[in-house]
């Protein structure tokens, strides 16, 4: 899983450390909103959406567990004990995908506005200077492809399904959309991280991934809601006690024997 | 299996598709079973997420099941006469698939190629014939524009990545035994 360690770059201490708060943000975000599609499981609203969010779900914890892997080699961090023995407090996640996971229509859409971002977001990546990051975004950008195929898919045909199906959708993008600039609002090591080429610049990558989102929300009819009213906190902050909630969920098989080899 | 007679309602699981995938560009496409799904690119994507998540694939197909025409032994037996057919009426293509062993397989049936007829009947006369000598436990007709296939170009994103995914493979999840030995001493057969 981790790059060779004789192929790794050095990097500055400063460098190192912002690289590494990305990293968290990054794997953070995966890891979350795999867990949340994993709700899904045993309820989704077909037999084969089922097996498809499960897949996606899957996927998304997979990527989490690449991007611990360049943070293990960053820092040490053993991934196991970032995701099962961290506390909320100690996460980088967007609000977006600390939400609940609601019906399928706050799922569908959320998943899509995430794929939008990552199908913008990994191909800045497999530019970066810091080979490690560029190889394992290259990985991930393979996978998104068809996510964003699969939630695209559902965009369009719950805003041109039925009266309820469109009603349900609405509901969802006036909840989802102002949680947008608080996915793609920059940590304060991007900047440096920017200069050295290893991370995509915060402001153009955002105008991209709002551009490409709203393109395809007008596209199927959808008026795009107003902006938050008010700023949410960084991802250093949490809104509120949803991931918290989750992750006594998630934590709690690993926390009742830390000791256990495997399970 | 007539036509309609298993399709589930269109508001609740959508209509059944047949899929068929090819695992290596040295096989043939080969029917692996069905998903339900709202129309042809969700039959796809759907077909994809069932049967190619965990072993290899090249390609794949969906068709309506509503389009393919399916004969058991028994009834390529006991053939009813054909319907007469209109000659002004355009020959029809056909993918024929052929179930030729009762081996134990995760397959159901074989493409074996292609056919055209006025008449469903015709089809299958041609079948039967391109087929002389081989062993048909169970044929298909698939009415051919009604195939969706994968887009050769997505190859690799559409089924690459299912060939890293170790994980999903049922022999990685070995469990352990540590039952002790004398827990099982003395306790009668």
């Amino acid at each position: 899983m981790s790059a060779d360690t004789a192929d790794r770059p050095t990097l500055a201490a400063e460098v190192s450390a912002a690289l590494a708060e990305r990293l968290t943000a990054l794997a953070d975000d995966e890891l979350v909103l795999g867990h949340r599609n994993a709700e899904w499981t045993g309820h989704a609203p077909l037999l084969e959406e089922d097996i498809a969010i499960a897949n996606v779900a899957q996927d998304e914890i997979g990527h989490a567990v690449l991007w611990y892997g360049l943070l293990q080699d960053l820092t040490g961090q053993d991934p196991d004990r970032l995701a099962f023995f961290r506390h909320a407090d100690g996460f980088r996640t967007s609000v977006l995908v600390e939400r609940p996971r609601g019906d399928w229509a706050f799922t569908m859409l959320r998943q899509f506005l995430f794929d939008s971002y990552e199908a913008e977001l990994m191909p800045r990546l497999m530019r970066s200077s810091y080979a490690p990051l560029s190889e394992v975004a290259a990985k991930v950008n393979r996978e998104e492809l068809f996510h964003l195929r699969h939630s695209a898919l559902w965009l369009e045909r719950l805003a041109h399904g039925t009266d309820e199906s469109r009603r349900r959708l609405e509901d969802a993008l006036a909840v989802l959309w102002p949680l947008m600039p608080q996915l793609l609002r920059p940590l304060p090591g991007d900047e440096l991280l920017s200069r050295e080429g290893i991370y995509p610049d915060a402001g153009e990558l955002a105008a991209a991934v709002m551009a490409r989102v709203s393109r395809e929300l007008e596209a199927v009819g959808l008026a795009l809601p107003p902006a938050a009213a008010r700023e949410l906190p960084p991802r250093t902050e949490r809104l509120d006690d949803q991931l918290a909630h989750l992750l006594a969920e998630m934590q709690s098989v690993a926390r009742a024997d830390p000791e256990a080899e495997s399970w | 299996m007539s036509a309609d007679s298993t399709d589930l309602s269109l508001d609740s699981q959508g209509a059944r598709w047949e899929v068929l995938k090819k695992d290596t560009e040295r096989k043939p496409h080969q029917a692996v079973g069905s998903v339900h799904a709202a129309d042809p690119e969700h039959a796809l994507l759907m077909a994809r997420t069932v049967f190619a998540r965990r072993p290899a694939a090249v390609s794949m197909w969906v068709a309506p099941a509503s389009r393919i025409h399916t004969f058991t032994l028994q009834e390529l037996e006991d053939l009813p006469a054909d319907e007469p057919a209109d000659p002004s009426a355009e020959p029809r293509a056909y993918l024929v698939v052929v179930k030729t062993s009762n081996k134990r397989s995760m397959t159901f049936g074989d493409l074996m190629g292609e056919v055209e007829g006025r008449t469903v009947r015709q089809a299958l006369d041609a079948a039967l014939q391109s087929l002389e000598g081989q062993p048909v436990l169970a044929l298909w007709l698939v009415e051919k524009d009604s195939v969706v296939r994968s887009d050769p170009e997505l190859a690799d994103p559409w089924f690459g990545p299912a060939l890293d995914k170790t994980y999903k493979q049922q022999s990685v999840y070995s469990s352990r035994a540590t039952a002790k030995k004398d827990a099982t001493e003395g306790v009668p057969r």
